[in-house]
């Protein structure tokens, strides 16, 4: 059944092709034979794929990157989660501004974020080091775990709570076997947004990194201002698929809607 | 003997009384309801004896220990909550196994317990199914199991029936009578519903505006109100004012409506006083034998009953009538009606209607 009339009809369908026209024209790009950005490309060659392999600058990077990108959400989600569950449960003042304050690095350009986690970061002597990186990501991507768990504990029922007090819980207990397991859905979906906001992080990853620490979108935009060959493309490709794959499994596990949309797959 | 008392449990939210110098007890093995409208502190009441809401002032006792430095997690008691409050990532037989692993019962005895518990509410096939699979009716019998599988010293029920459909609702009356008789133990149920209360519990505690109104058996509360909105919360009434001429150790006399009557003894002095009598209670008579008459207004047909609504000098006032397979007075009639003395209560004049 379709509801939508013929103007939203080619509306959607052009919206659609204007989202999916970059990364069609990356993935185009990345099997090239030529030793140029061609699109559509001449002929299918996996040689760009190849040159990943020999490329250890891209595969260290990348390292650094998934390293980075699992510890850094990690740290989130254990910072995010007590704080949803105050922000969404408690009755204190401040409350509002707590959250605010969470939420902040969202409203903050991310330029004015880099320079500023430069100066923070040299205080401390941690400039280029992986803490550092791990500390500016972590204060990053909390708010995208932030508002997912914050969706889930709004929907909690306290009387559950009180249910698991009086057969004897104590708060720890009910928040490790009650509070948790209800929120999980919440918590993975927001682990899983923040890993990909930091696995492809730039604009502030750019100011804090050595040659030591380069992840993978760095190396990637360093490789691009030296030359233009395709490897940038077979790069983006993977990271493409990665991405796609680690939605599909979560969607799986829990349903994407439900954890975006906040909407119940039963 | 009692076995839970509260005394002079008083619950202040700012400048109201929620729950106002409440004393009552509830004797071992029985069934007590705190019946009450919507905001009479029955609730307040339940989360104080529970351990979730501290009282103001007063004390709780359960089997001579006093509760109020007791935490709510060490009380044992056992709750069933309005919205069942299920553990809905677990399974039956996980919900009802909670309590027991929280006291480190044993995990052959756990399962033991908890497959007795369930059959108890009728649920044993349905152990590993999720709660969100499941009818309100068996979600409220996992409730009672999880609440009745600690073996608690009490059980409390807030408003146990009110998510039923009303079919439901009075099939699980019964089958909650039975599982509390079964398992013997002493139970405190919060209701609104009046029917539920008489139709449960061995006593009802009445409670308006913080207070006891009155605490009685079922039948007794029914039959005999102390105050004029026990009368009418209870059951339909008509309530009209009269006054109290004089009154002996066997009878009063009464004038309704210019009209001087012999009523039942009361504790009260002369002067104006509110009586209630109830719908069932008043018959249509001869002219002669009428205590008022007045003019149908209204007429309901109910199958077993008539329901009459008649405009009488007193007010509008309900008459049931059973269904003799005769026809009744029709809209428009005058109809004579009359009560038998015995059948008058005769209460204080209820202030907030005055």
């Amino acid at each position: 059944m379709n509801q939508n009339g013929r103007f939203s009809q080619v509306f959607n369908i052009l919206f659609c092709a204007f989202m999916l026209a970059p990364i069609v024209v990356v993935m185009g790009v990345s099997l090239t034979p030529e030793g140029f950005l061609e699109f559509p490309p001449s002929g299918i060659s996996l040689r760009w794929y190849q040159a990943i392999l020999d490329n250890s600058d891209f595969i260290e990077a990348a390292w650094i990157s998934l390293k980075l990108g699992i510890v850094a959400a990690t740290v989130a989600s254990v910072l995010a989660v007590p704080a949803a569950l105050a922000i969404g449960q408690g009755k204190f003042k401040g409350r509002e501004a707590l959250q605010a304050l969470f939420l902040s690095p969202l409203m903050v350009p991310t330029v004015v974020l880099g320079i500023a986690f430069l100066r923070f970061l040299s205080l401390f002597g941690l400039n280029g080091t992986f803490t550092g990186l791990v500390l500016c990501h972590a204060i990053i991507i909390t708010p995208f775990i932030l508002r997912l768990v914050l969706a889930a504990v709004v929907g909690l029922d306290r009387t559950v709570d009180r249910a698991a007090e009086s057969l004897g819980a104590s708060n720890w207990t009910i928040f490790r076997r009650i509070t948790l397991p209800s929120i999980l859905p919440g918590v993975i979906g927001g682990w899983v947004l923040a890993f990909i906001t930091s696995f492809d992080e730039l604009t502030v990853t750019v100011f804090i990194v050595n040659p030591a620490t380069t992840t993978l979108p760095v190396r990637m935009f360093s490789h691009i201002t030296q030359t233009t060959d395709p490897l940038v493309a077979s790069v983006s490709a993977l990271t493409v698929i990665f991405t796609i794959i680690l939605m599909v499994a979560v969607d799986r596990m829990y349903g994407l809607d439900r954890l975006l949309i906040g909407e119940g797959k039963k | 003997m009692a076995f839970l008392e509260a005394h002079g449990l008083t619950k202040t939210y700012g400048e109201t009384n929620a729950v106002d110098n409440l004393t009552f007890t509830v004797e071992k093995g029985s069934f007590v309801s705190l019946l009450g409208p919507s905001g009479c502190g029955k609730t307040t009441t339940l989360q104080m004896i529970a351990g979730f809401e501290d009282p103001t002032m007063g004390k709780i006792k359960l089997a001579g220990r006093d509760l109020s430095a007791i935490p709510a997690r060490d009380r044992g008691l056992g709750i069933v909550f309005q919205s069942y409050a299920l553990f809905m990532h677990m399974t039956v037989a996980e919900n009802v196994a909670f309590g027991l692993e929280m006291r480190n019962v044993d995990k052959a005895e756990r399962k033991r317990r908890v497959a007795d518990a369930l059959e108890l509410v009728h649920l044993g096939h349905l152990a590993n199914r999720y709660p969100r699979a499941m009818s309100g009716g068996q979600r409220q019998r996992v409730a009672l199991a999880r609440a009745l599988v600690i073996e608690p010293e009490l059980l409390l029920l807030d408003e146990p029936l009110s998510n039923l459909d009303a079919k439901l609702r009075e099939e699980m009356q019964l089958e909650l009578r039975r599982i509390q008789r079964e398992a013997g133990v002493t139970t405190l149920m919060v209701t609104h519903d009046q029917s539920e209360a008489l139709a449960m519990s061995d006593r009802v505690l009445v409670m308006e505006k913080g207070r006891l109104q009155q605490e009685d058996s079922p039948f007794e509360v029914y039959e005999r109100p102390r105050t004029s909105f026990v009368s009418t919360f209870l059951g339909k009434s008509n309530n009209f004012e009269a006054e109290l001429k004089s009154v002996t150790p066997t009878a009063s006399q009464l004038l309704i409506a210019g009209r001087g009557l012999t009523g039942p003894s009361v504790n009260l002095k002369p002067g104006t006083v509110e009586v209630a009598v109830r719908p069932e209670r008043i018959e249509i008579v001869d002219a002669a034998d009428a205590v008022i008459t007045g003019t149908v207004r209204e007429r309901i047909f109910l199958g077993a009953q008539w329901m009459m609504n008649v405009a009488t000098p007193l007010g509008d006032m309900l008459v049931i009538r059973r269904n003799a397979g005769r026809r009744e007075a029709e809209i428009g009639d005058t109809v004579h009606l009359s009560w038998a003395p015995e059948h008058m209560r005769i209460l204080p004049l209820n202030e907030v209607a005055a």
